[in-house]
């Protein structure tokens, strides 16, 4: 798909969802709201004690599964499988550089995310809802966190050029 | 009207349907936007791809035209959008650890997501990398609380943070992000080995861009600033039936009872004296919207967010009439005036020596209310309320603004 067309066709998402809900898009309060699920069903103890999940469930209705951000994120992997199934891109496959192992791919790819799960909770939302849903209500928020996040992948990327060019 | 849900025009038990639809539609685009492989998302810091680039801001851009757009158009009310709060050092410290974990995983948590689902292992293993740091940020969080909670700025607007125009910001962005589009093509078919395109604006490329930021241009220069909507405007000749017919008026009688009966106020008083005036003192639980004002946003947000019935008030009934004739034109519903003003309510419950010979039982009974009325807002526990030395008064209720939806990532 045209890049541009991709773009009108996911700002005009975004614009729905605000028309809608009154909000933005999210990906990784679903990934926080399967981890307060876990550890209030494990550690139900500790997640009274510990006030970040505690927070959670004084003021949530104790459900942290039935969320906007979760039925979000479902949508997504419906729409997304849909997707690359109907364009013939679903398949198991690393995608990396030429210069590296699957193993090493694997490894940054944990670190990676880890990496966004700290720094999305810091930002109060990732890529999609700092930055992208942030910039299209004019926040000064999203712009910062747009900036610090392609500023510092410039600004490190010749030192990890390895892991994606020759 | 929008935003739906929040202004309750939607059922919100709708929520999550819609979160799911508007999921669909989001995952559909990312995964044919080519955001489901690594690679091509890391290839925007290296120069061999910038799909990314061209995506994101095409999306922000668009979804912000569209708001102004909605917004001019009365379509959506602005300022019950979500704004995520900026925390200048969170969202900093957050951004540069964001940006390692870019460069680092090549996905970012919504690409990773779409990825993951047509099969791409990598973006598994950092989903899982992403729930571990959500846990790591979790167990830690008294140790990160100082930093995540620093300098809370609240809502505000990049705009106002650099003190210029919204309208402008938007257009000026929309060149920085085309000026992007650009250069960044260049970069590409530099990097790629591929043929300079010679074709300046007007190649298909830069097209969509181009045109888009035409049509920005016009809006900003043809569109006046902020209307309200004119969605439902009444037209005049209803209006006139109305006003001609006088059943817009509510009675002081009425207004009287409901203030004595508070289990029975359905009424909402709306005061549209000058805001000085409204200060000295006014009836209990009014809330104040100057006559000048009675156009603007606060005017919108007041009589829509109220599910009881609206009376307007003035000195006479002149200036309540005149709120009414535009309030009624913008298409508002349910409200009244009350006859003969705050000048019509004192005499008749303060200063007037009611006569009881009236000749007809509706007469008589009218006045039996007035002289109970009239007792009770002098001497009894209402008295407390309207009257303090000799002059009435009321605390005045800040209009708070209504609640928009609470967003996130």
């Amino acid at each position: 798909m045209n890049p541009y067309l991709a773009g009108f066709l996911l700002g005009l998402v975004l614009l729905s969802a605000f028309f809608i809900t009154g909000r933005g898009l999210g990906a990784s309060g679903a990934a926080k709201s399967v981890v307060i699920e876990t550890i209030g069903s494990v550690a139900p103890e500790y997640a009274k004690e510990n006030s970040f999940y505690a927070s959670f469930f004084a003021t949530g209705d104790g459900r942290p599964m039935r969320n906007w951000l979760v039925y979000l994120t479902l949508g997504v992997l419906g729409g997304a499988f849909f997707s690359g199934f109907l364009s013939g891109r679903a398949g198991f496959k690393i995608d990396k550089g030429v210069r590296i192992t699957n193993a090493t791919r694997l490894i940054f790819a944990v670190a990676g995310g880890f990496l966004f799960g700290v720094g999305s909770q810091f930002g109060r939302g990732c890529t999609s809802g700092a930055a992208l849903s942030g910039m299209a209500v004019l926040s000064t928020a999203g712009f910062i966190t747009v900036i610090a996040i392609f500023g510092t992948g410039y600004a490190i990327a010749y030192f990890f050029r390895k892991l994606w060019i020759n | 009207m929008g935003p739906l849900i929040p202004q309750g025009y939607v059922n919100s038990d709708l929520n999550l349907f819609f979160a799911f639809v508007i999921g669909l539609g989001f995952g559909y685009v990312l995964e044919q936007g080519g955001f489901s492989n690594s690679k091509k998302l890391a290839g925007v810091f290296y120069g061999y791809d910038f799909v990314v680039l061209r995506v994101f801001f095409t999306a922000a851009l668009t979804a912000a035209i569209g708001l102004l757009l909605f917004s001019y158009m009365g379509l959506v009310e602005y300022d019950m959008l979500y704004v995520n709060p900026t925390f200048v050092k969170a969202a900093i410290v957050g951004g540069i650890i964001m940006g390692f974990g870019f460069i680092l995983g090549g996905y970012c948590p919504g690409t990773s997501m779409v990825g993951a689902v047509i099969g791409k292992i990598d973006a598994m293993f950092f989903v899982v990398g992403l729930m571990g740091g959500v846990f790591f940020f979790g167990s830690f969080y008294e140790t990160f609380k100082p930093l995540y909670e620093a300098d809370n700025l609240g809502g505000i607007l990049v705009y106002d943070s650099l003190g210029v125009d919204r309208d402008w910001f938007v257009f000026i962005f929309g060149l920085i992000a085309l000026a992007a589009f650009i250069i960044t093509r260049k970069i590409e078919d530099r990097i790629n080995g591929v043929e300079l395109l010679p074709k300046g604006l007007f190649h298909p490329s830069y097209r969509m861009p181009f045109f888009m930021m035409l049509f920005l241009a016009a809006l900003n220069l043809y569109l006046p600033q902020s209307p309200r909507a004119k969605w439902n405007e009444t037209d005049a000749k209803t209006l006139l039936g109305e006003a001609a017919a006088e059943v817009h008026y509510a009675m002081i009688d009425e207004v009287a009872y409901k203030l004595l009966h508070e289990s029975e106020n359905d009424l909402m008083l709306v005061d549209v004296r000058p805001a000085e005036d409204f200060q000295r003192f006014a009836l209990p639980g009014a809330k104040n919207l100057p006559l000048k004002e009675v156009l603007g946003q606060k005017a919108g947000k007041l009589l829509d967010d109220s599910n009881k019935k609206v009376v307007i008030y003035s000195y006479s009934s002149t200036d309540a009439d005149q709120a009414w004739m535009l309030l009624r034109r913008e298409g508002h519903k349910d409200i009244r005036v009350l006859k003969g003003g705050l000048n019509g309510f004192f005499t008749e419950f303060f200063v007037e020596n009611h006569q009881t010979q009236s000749r007809n039982e509706k007469e008589q009974f009218d006045t039996r209310f007035r002289e109970r009325a009239m007792k009770a807002f002098k001497t009894g526990e209402a008295a407390e309320k309207i009257i303090s030395k000799g002059k009435p008064v009321t605390t005045i209720v800040d209009i708070e603004p209504p609640k928009a939806g609470k967003g996130g990532c």
